[in-house]
C-alpha cells in the first residue's frame, strides 16, 4: 500500500513538473519510491509553492498565541504573502465568476483556518474553525459535490463545533484558559506547524494537474464526461446511497456500532455516577 | 453561466427577499391581532398612512415598528464581549435567510422573455434541481444555533446564558424527530429535491401527511420545537428569562434576532406544507406535471402561499392556547416519544414501499390498501406510547425530594 502511494506520488510530480519527467530522470523512477520520486531541487526552488509553503509555516509559528504583538503583526504579514505566493501557482479559470467565487472561498477557507489556530480565546479559536468549514463545504459546492459540501456543513459545523463551543463555554465562561495553551515544551509547536506545512505539502504535489492548464484542457473531455456521469448526474444522490449501503455497507455498519458503543458507554458513565451519588448520600 | 441566467437568479432573490421579509413583518401584526383576538382586547389597530387620519386596520403597523427599531437606541452593555455581541444576530439572520435558496414558491412559470440563456420555463426556486434540498436546509438550521449561543454567551448574563443553554440542548435533541419526519417522506418520495417530492405528491394524489399521518405528527411537533414557538419557547420564554439569549440586546439587532425567528416560522410552515399538504398541489385546480399554463401556473402559487398561510394561523393560535412545558417534559417528549414514533414511522413506510415493488402493487386498490396499513401501524405505535408515556396533567415536579438538597425554609 505504502509503494502504490508512492508511485501515485511519483506520477503526481511527474505531472506537476513536465520539463523534468521530460529529461527522463523521473518518470524511470516513478514509483520506486517516495524519495526517488521527489523532484529535483532546481524545479522546487523555482516554484513559488513550495515558497508560499515556507512563509506559511513561518507566518503560523509567528502568529500562535503566546508570542508577543509584534511577532503576530510580523506573522500576519508574512501569511498574506504565502497567500499571494500559493495564489501565483495556480492556473487562472476561463469563467470570471467561478474564478471570483473560488478566490473569495479559497481565501476565507484558509485566512479563517489560520485565525482559528491564532486565536487565544478558545471560543473565537471554535467560531474561526466553524468558519473554515463552512468554507470548505461551500468549496465542495463550487465543485459539484453537493452532498459532500453540505455533508460537511452538517456534520462538522453542525454538529461537532457546536459541541465544543458548548463545552468551551460552560468549562470556561470567559473563554480565556492558559491551561489549555500549555505544551510539552518549545519544539512542540514548531514541530507541529513544520508537519502541517509537510502535509500540505504532499497533498499539494498529489493532486495531478492542479497546475496545469493545459493538461486540464486536456483532461476537460473525458473530465466532463465522467463528473456529469458521477456529481453532477441528476439522481447523484440516489446512485451515492446505493453506493453507501451496497459497496461501503460494511463501514457504514462499523461506524455505526462504533457511535452506538460511545452512546453506551456514555450511559454507563452516567449511571456510575450517579450510583456513586447515591452511596454518598446514603453514607451521610 | 450567463449574464442573463445570473440577472434571472438575481431577481429571484430580490423578490423572494423582499416577499418574505414585508411577510414576516405582516406576520408579526397578524400575531399581534391574533392575540388580541384570543384575549379579548383590540390590539394594534391605529396606525395607517402616516401624516393622515386613515387607519387601515393598522396596517401601518409594521413600518412604523421597524422604524422605532431603527431609531431607538441601540445600546451596548459594558460586560458584553462586542465582536461576538454584533455577530450573533447577523449569523442568525444569514442562516434563517439562505434557507429560502432551495424552498420552491411555486412550480414553474410557462413563460418565454425571448432573452438568451434563459430557462424556460422558469422554475420558481433560487436554486433549481438542487440534488440536496432537504439536506441543505438541515445544514443551515444547524448553522442558526451559532447565532443563539453565541448571543447568550457574548451578552455574559445569567438569563442570557441560561436561555442559549436551553436552546441549544432542545434543537440538538429535536433535530432527531425533524430528520425522521422527513426521511420518511424522502423513503416514499425517493428524492431529497423538494420540487422532486412536490410532484411525487401531485402525481399520486395522495398528500403525505395522509400516507404517513405518524411522520406528519412527529415533524410538525419538532417543527415546532426548532422555530422555538410555544409550547417550546424555553429559549426565550419572556415570563422567567425575560427574552433569553436576546435580553441584553436592543435596537436594530433585537429586530434581527426576531425578525430570524419569524423567518423561523415561515420556513417551517413551507416544510409542513412541502413535504406533507402536497406543495403547490391541490385536487382537480392545479393539474400534476411539468407541462402547465400561466393561469395554471399562477394559481400553483395561490394554492401554495394559501396553504403556508392556514399553517401560520396554526402555529399563532397554538401560541396562544397551550402552556409552555417544563424542561424534563420538553426533552421526555422528544426522546421518548417523538423519536420511537419516528422509528416506528419510518420502518413502516420503508417495509411497505419495499412490499409494493416485490408484490408490484399498481391496481387501483393497492395505494388505499398500503396507506390503511399504515395507518393501522400508527395507531398501534400511538396507543403503546401513549401506555408507556401516560400524558401528566399535573405539572408539579414528580421526583421525590428527599434525593435533592432542599431548603426547609422554601
Amino acid at each position: 500500500m505504502y509503494l502504490s502511494g508512492a508511485a501515485h506520488i511519483g506520477q503526481a510530480v511527474a505531472g506537476l513538473w513536465p520539463e523534468l519527467a521530460g529529461g527522463g530522470g523521473l518518470s524511470a523512477v516513478a514509483g520506486s519510491g517516495l524519495l526517488a520520486a521527489l523532484p529535483d531541487w532546481r524545479v522546487l526552488v523555482q516554484s513559488p509553492t513550495t515558497w508560499g509553503l515556507v512563509c506559511g509555516a513561518v507566518a503560523l509559528v509567528l502568529m500562535l498565541p503566546r508570542g508577543s504583538a509584534v511577532a503576530r503583526v510580523l506573522g500576519g504579514v508574512v501569511g498574506l504573502v504565502a497567500l499571494g505566493l500559493l495564489a501565483a501557482g495556480q492556473p487562472l479559470l476561463s469563467d470570471w465568476l467561478a474564478q471570483g467565487l473560488f478566490w473569495i472561498l479559497a481565501g476565507v477557507t484558509v485566512l479563517s483556518a489560520a485565525a482559528a489556530v491564532a486565536m487565544r480565546s478558545a471560543v473565537y479559536a471554535a467560531v474561526w474553525f466553524a468558519m473554515s468549514l463552512l468554507g470548505t463545504g461551500s468549496l465542495f459546492l463550487l465543485q459539484g459535490a453537493s452532498f459532500l459540501g453540505v455533508a460537511t456543513v452538517v456534520v462538522y459545523a453542525g454538529a461537532i463545533v457546536v459541541t465544543f463551543l458548548f463545552v468551551i463555554m460552560l468549562a470556561q465562561p470567559e473563554g480565556h484558559a492558559t491551561y489549555d495553551r500549555l505544551t510539552w515544551g518549545w519544539y512542540a509547536k514548531p514541530v507541529s506547524v513544520l508537519a502541517a506545512a509537510l502535509m500540505v505539502a504532499v497533498l499539494t504535489t498529489a493532486l495531478p494537474g492542479i497546475r496545469q492548464i493545459d493538461a486540464l484542457a486536456a483532461l476537460g473531455e473525458s473530465g466532463a464526461v465522467e463528473r456529469s456521469a458521477g456529481v453532477l448526474h441528476p439522481s447523484h444522490m440516489a446512485r451515492f446511497g446505493a453506493e453507501l449501503f451496497s459497496r461501503e455497507l460494511v463501514s457504514v455498519e462499523v461506524a455505526g456500532t462504533l457511535l452506538l458503543v460511545a452512546l453506551v458507554g456514555a450511559i454507563a458513565i452516567m449511571i456510575q455516577g450517579r450510583r456513586q451519588a447515591q452511596a454518598e448520600e446514603s453514607a451521610r | 453561466m450567463t449574464t442573463a441566467a445570473l440577472i434571472e437568479i438575481l431577481v429571484k432573490v430580490i423578490l423572494l427577499l423582499g416577499g418574505v421579509m414585508t411577510a414576516a413583518a405582516y406576520f408579526v401584526l397578524l400575531e399581534r391581532r391574533m392575540a388580541a383576538w384570543v384575549q379579548d382586547r383590540v390590539g394594534p389597530n391605529r396606525v395607517g398612512i402616516p401624516l393622515t387620519r386613515i387607519r387601515i386596520f393598522g396596517l401601518g403597523q409594521p413600518l412604523a415598528d421597524g422604524v422605532k427599531f431603527i431609531m431607538k437606541e441601540e445600546y451596548t452593555p459594558a460586560h458584553v464581549d462586542k465582536r461576538m455581541y454584533v455577530l450573533a444576530p447577523i449569523v442568525i439572520l444569514v442562516a434563517a435567510l439562505t434557507v429560502f435558496a432551495v424552498i420552491p414558491f411555486g412550480s414553474v412559470l410557462p413563460v418565454d422573455l425571448g432573452i438568451e440563456g434563459l430557462s424556460e420555463p422558469i422554475r420558481l426556486v433560487v436554486a433549481p434541481g438542487m440534488d440536496v434540498a432537504v439536506f441543505v436546509i438541515f445544514g443551515l438550521s444547524s448553522i442558526a444555533v451559532y447565532g443563539v449561543i453565541l448571543g447568550g454567551w457574548a451578552s455574559n448574563n445569567k438569563y442570557s446564558f441560561l436561555g442559549a443553554l436551553r436552546s441549544s440542548a432542545q434543537l440538538i435533541a429535536y433535530e432527531l424527530p425533524l430528520g425522521l419526519g422527513i426521511l420518511g417522506v424522502v423513503v416514499a418520495a425517493g428524492s431529497l429535491d423538494l420540487e422532486a417530492i412536490i410532484s411525487a405528491q401531485a402525481t399520486s394524489g395522495w398528500w403525505f401527511i395522509l400516507a404517513q399521518p405518524l411522520g406528519c405528527v412527529v415533524f410538525v411537533v419538532a417543527a415546532f420545537a426548532e422555530a422555538a414557538r410555544l409550547p417550546f419557547d424555553l429559549p426565550e420564554c419572556e415570563q422567567e428569562l425575560i427574552g433569553g439569549y436576546h435580553t441584553e440586546y436592543s435596537g436594530i439587532k433585537l429586530l434581527l434576532f426576531l425578525v430570524a425567528e419569524f423567518l423561523h416560522m415561515i420556513t417551517a410552515a413551507f416544510l409542513i406544507v412541502i413535504l406533507f399538504l402536497g406543495g403547490w398541489h391541490f385536487w382537480g385546480l392545479t393539474g400534476a406535471g411539468e407541462q402547465v399554463g400561466l393561469v395554471q401556473a399562477v394559481l400553483r402559487v395561490m394554492v401554495l402561499s394559501g396553504k403556508v398561510f392556514l399553517v401560520i394561523l396554526l402555529f399563532m393560535l397554538i401560541r396562544w392556547s397551550w402552556p409552555r412545558f417544563r424542561f424534563d417534559q420538553l426533552m421526555a417528549l422528544a426522546w421518548k416519544v417523538m423519536l420511537p414514533l419516528g422509528l416506528v414511522n419510518l420502518v413502516s413506510v420503508a417495509i411497505l414501499d419495499q412490499l409494493r415493488t416485490a408484490w408490484q402493487l399498481d391496481a387501483w386498490w393497492s395505494n388505499p390498501l398500503l396507506i390503511a396499513a399504515n395507518w393501522g401501524i400508527c395507531l398501534l405505535a400511538w396507543i403503546v406510547v401513549a401506555y408507556a408515556q401516560p400524558l401528566i396533567a399535573d405539572n408539579r415536579p414528580q421526583q421525590e425530594l428527599e434525593l435533592y438538597d432542599v431548603d426547609p425554609q422554601v
